[in-house]
């Protein structure tokens, strides 16, 4: 993503023009959009023009719309099917996902009246200008991480089991399957094999062809190949791309060779990149990326919830408290929740994050398309591992007396005068 | 640990079992009625003769299952001369000699070279009294999926431990597959076990040795809820097939010193056959597809209620086919059938379909009773022996029959008292090992397909219904932290 203009005010107001350059930046403005921004981007207009004669005729006509948000949505890579989404191993993919922003228009043009509904279909690599009454921590946060340049997919994915593939593509703020595959393998019987052979040879030719046009193996910013099974699956797999592109003579796959890592998972599911990104094979590629992180902190948070119970905390009330209390040592939270459509709520968690900084404490925003991040949604969206341990409920009976202790001061002040 | 934790028998599976339809059929067939009828006397008169049971083959990689089995199938006439040296022959050149036995039931490529099931074998053996369906189950911990598969096909199952030194306890440990296997089935309804304590040879056939390992295995059955009556041991040594058939030979003189129990196949000869609920609506979980001859696609597996016949139309769920069904075999059988009943495996010729249409995990029912579909039910759960606990939106692999999902447990309701099955404590903030509790379980959407996205539901059904189609099991990070029973269908 570009950062291409950028003005805040004393008060925290402004704006902030960026170009969308791929699926992970559509991620990010539908992150940094919210409801009552002001927001203006290209948009297409069908216009009606009544001519002299009284016949209409109506067409499309491209302009510049400001609205003021009143819904955003997004939906990841429509998972492409077959032949239309080729794309040469070196290029970086085309963006898949798809962003909408709703709302009336607040900036008059010749096509188009003040208050009239309008629905942008944002587009990658031309301009888009948010405007807000109050740019957070938060917000900044993201514009700054995400206009780094030479970010892309980071880590292609293949998780597989007997028949079944799903082709990943991981980068900081998300995890795009970009297809699946299902290639019916019968079982074997009693004394034949030999549709069972049949099926994972046909399996593992589908594989191939759908490899060559999903991961971009040779791109430079692609750091590892994951193939990723239980039993056995990923090294007929391995050993099946490799051999055909030596039979193939294809020198830019050979020449990926060393990227490629095999890894051990307990279930051919897509949520088994959790396990992938634990392993060691992965942890000493990876750790200084943001999702390895992730993931490993979320780990450490549902082990520490078994074996110490009272330093892992979630749910927003518990963790707030336990903020309170200055005892957050690191602080896991979902993007989700930033994106509540109430300020006030919005605000709280700025808070809440701004705070445990302060104290020196770690603060992981998780991303919502990862799988970790689909986790700790799962979990209320929030949890803390604790630097030292509290009991939930002592710290609920005290906030208890607390508060009736300041209710009573409260009521004595008032009989008193 | 405290192996209580363990115990089934605190989900009080037995206690529940009223069998209740919740759906009558509208309207009966005169036809239907006839087909029950015909069946009934069939399975009566069968009493006289062979009864039919169904026998999963459990325990930790390399126990000798396999070995057990291809060594059985040979002493009982099943496999020939023939196919035994040709095994014999290509298992020495591939360098795996030790596994020509097992190569009878290890049938892939893949299989053989590795020496290790991989997948489920269905075969079929007589005793005198009883005609038994045999599923080899794969005993590494990666391919527990389709033991489980296996398991929910089966009366009865056969554990083999390996008796040699230090090999039963790896299997038996924590984390190993031998009490892992005996909590899956139990689970999943199984009741009768028999114990064949394996490769004795390697230990000089040594009674103490013989007499710990039971020692150790009843204890842990009797905590995972078998019940000692239904529960027998047995001596062997698979690879040379002692004590299977008979103890003949002179390099088991030291065996007989000390056993004149029963051999292996005298208690597989009294396994008890199932009872059969034939009334209830058809319901038939696809373990298997495959291309049969002609224009018919085969599936296979086992059907979990009610009866079905040749000509019958079928609808597959979930999904809006139908399919007619053009012949049934059996494994035990030499010729078709003209119809099967509850508690048979069978395999179904089916025609009028596209095979796209049919998949493993699919279920078979009659257009006019369908099973329901669900994304979102509630179900009584025991949680095993974990070390990290459940909370609210945990997520899980939910298995039932050969089919298994991503998940999450998105409600603890209450934990349950064990013994009585009454509240002890509503909205719990987590469950942990040993608990039973009532949840919410939520299949969960495809992975990152958007904020909007709904689960693709699943075909299952109340406990209370259909005891096999009500069963669960619930897993994660490749261990199975609990089981459970369907209450209700919420969506
Ligand atoms: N000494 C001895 N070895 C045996 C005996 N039975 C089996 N084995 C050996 O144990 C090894 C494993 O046998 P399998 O039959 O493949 O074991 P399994 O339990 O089927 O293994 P999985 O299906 O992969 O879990 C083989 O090398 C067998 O030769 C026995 O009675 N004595
Ligand atoms: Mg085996």
């Amino acid at each position: 993503m570009k950062l291409v203009g950028k003005h805040i005010n004393k008060d925290h107001s402004g704006y902030v023009s960026i170009r969308p350059e791929d699926d992970e930046d559509m991620w990010h403005l539908y992150n940094l959009i919210q409801e009552g921004d002001n927001v203006r981007a290209p948009a297409i207009r069908r216009v009606q023009n009544v001519s002299a004669t009284g016949s209409s005729e109506s067409h499309r006509v491209r302009t510049t719309l400001t609205l003021t948000v009143s819904r955003v949505e997004f939906s990841p890579s429509t998972a492409p099917t077959g032949a239309e989404a080729s794309s040469s191993s070196t290029t970086p993919l085309e963006p898949t996902a798809s962003l909408q922003v709703t709302g009336r228009v607040a900036a008059e043009n010749s096509h188009v009246k003040l208050g009239a509904f309008h629905t942008l279909d944002i587009e990658a690599n031309r301009d888009v200008r948010i405007e807000k009454l109050e740019w957070d921590s938060i917000a900044l946060e993201r514009i700054e991480e995400a206009s780094i340049p030479g970010r892309g997919a980071e880590v292609g994915a293949i998780v597989c089991g007997e028949g079944t593939a799903a082709f990943c593509l991981l980068s900081q703020h998300m995890t795009v399957v970009r297809q699946r595959i299902a290639v019916p393998v019968p079982r074997k019987r009693t004394g034949s094999a030999t549709a069972h052979e049949r099926g994972l040879s046909r399996f593992y030719d589908t594989l191939y062809q759908t490899f060559l046009r999903h991961i971009p193996y040779s791109s430079p910013s692609l750091r590892a190949i994951v193939i990723a099974s239980p039993g056995w699956v990923r090294d007929a797999v391995f050993d099946h791309i490799m051999a055909e592109a030596t039979r193939t003579g294809n020198r830019a796959l050979l020449g990926a060779r060393p990227k490629f890592v095999r890894v051990h998972i307990n279930s051919p599911h897509v949520h088994s990149l959790v396990e992938v990104l634990k392993s060691p094979e992965i942890v000493s590629q990876l750790k200084e990326t943001k999702f390895a992180r992730e993931g490993i902190m979320l780990d450490k948070f549902f082990k520490m919830l078994g074996s110490d119970e009272q330093r892992a905390w979630y749910g927003p009330d518990h963790v707030s408290l336990a903020v309170d209390r200055g005892a957050v040592g690191t602080l896991l939270i979902s993007d989700e929740l930033f994106r509540a459509s109430d300020p006030q709520l919005r605000k709280r968690y700025v808070t809440l994050v701004e705070d445990v900084r302060e104290k020196r404490g770690e603060v992981l925003i998780f991303s919502s398309m990862h799988e970790s991040g689909q986790q700790l949604n799962q979990i209320t969206g929030i949890a803390a591992i604790l630097n030292f341990p509290l009991d939930v409920e002592v710290v609920e009976a005290e906030e208890r007396e607390a508060k009736e202790e300041a209710e009573k001061k409260l009521q004595e002040s008032a009989e008193g005068a | 640990m405290g192996q209580q934790e363990l115990d089934i028998s605190g989900l009080n599976l037995e206690s529940k079992s009223g069998p209740t339809v919740a759906d009558e059929l509208p309207k009966v067939s005169l036809a239907r009625e006839k087909l029950l009828e015909e069946a009934r006397r069939a399975l009566e008169s069968e009493e006289g003769g062979r009864k039919s049971a169904s026998l999963v083959i459990i325990g930790h990689v390399d126990a000798g299952k396999s070995t057990l089995i291809g060594r059985l199938l040979y002493e009982l006439g099943r496999v020939d001369e023939k196919t035994k040296i040709a095994n014999e022959r290509a298992s020495d050149k591939i360098g795996k000699g030790s596994f020509s036995w097992a190569w009878e039931l290890d049938g892939t490529t893949e299989e053989r070279e590795r020496g290790i099931t991989m997948d489920v074998a269905l075969q079929a053996l007589e005793t005198p009294n009883r005609r038994i369906t045999i599923l080899d189950a794969p005993g590494h911990r990666d391919f527990i999926p389709n033991m489980i598969s296996g398991a929910t096909q089966a009366d009865c199952a056969l554990l083999v431990v390996d008796s040699s030194t230090g090999e039963f306890e790896a299997g038996f440990e924590r984390g190993g597959q031998t009490r892992e296997h005996l909590i899956l089935v139990r689970s999943l309804g199984v009741s009768q076990v028999v114990v064949a304590v394996n490769k004795l040879d390697q230990v000089d056939w040594s009674r103490d040795r013989y007499e710990d390992v039971c020692e150790q295995l009843k204890a842990f059955l009797v905590q995972s809820g078998f019940h000692p009556s239904r529960t027998s041991f047995v001596p062997v040594g698979a690879m040379a097939g002692v004590n299977l058939l008979d103890r003949s030979g002179s390099d088991v003189l030291a065996l007989r010193a000390w056993y004149s129990g029963p051999t292996l196949v005298n208690l597989l000869d009294t396994l008890q056959p199932p009872t059969r609920d034939i009334d209830a609506p058809l319901r038939f979980p696809i373990f298997n597809v495959f291309k049969g001859s002609a224009s018919a696609t085969g599936v296979s597996g086992r059907i979990c209620g009610g009866i079905v016949q040749v000509g019958e139309r079928l609808r597959i769920l979930p999904g809006d086919e139908t399919a007619v069904v053009k012949s049934i075999e059996s494994e035990s059988e030499a010729e078709p059938l003209p119809w099967a009943a509850a508690g048979s495996n069978v395999t179904l010729y089916l025609i009028a379909v596209d095979p796209i249409h049919l998949s493993i995990g699919s279920v078979l029912c009659s257009p006019s009773n369908l099973i329901p579909l669900a994304s979102v039910f509630t179900a009584r759960i025991i949680v095993f022996d974990i070390e990290v606990p459940i909370l609210a939106g945990t997520s899980v692999e939910l298995f039932h029959q050969s089919r298994n999902v991503p998940a999450s447990i998105s409600k603890l309701t209450a934990i349950l008292d064990r013994a009585s099955g009454g509240v002890t404590k509503n909205n719990p903030r987590v469950l942990t090992k040993g608990a039973s509790a009532e949840v919410q379980i939520t299949i969960r959407p495809v992975a990152f397909s958007g904020p909007a996205s709904r689960a693709q539901p699943i075909p299952i059904e109340p406990f209370a219904s259909n005891k096999d189609m009500g069963r669960i099991l619930i897993r994660r990070g490749g261990e199975t932290i609990s089981a459970g029973i369907v209450l209700t269908v919420v969506s």
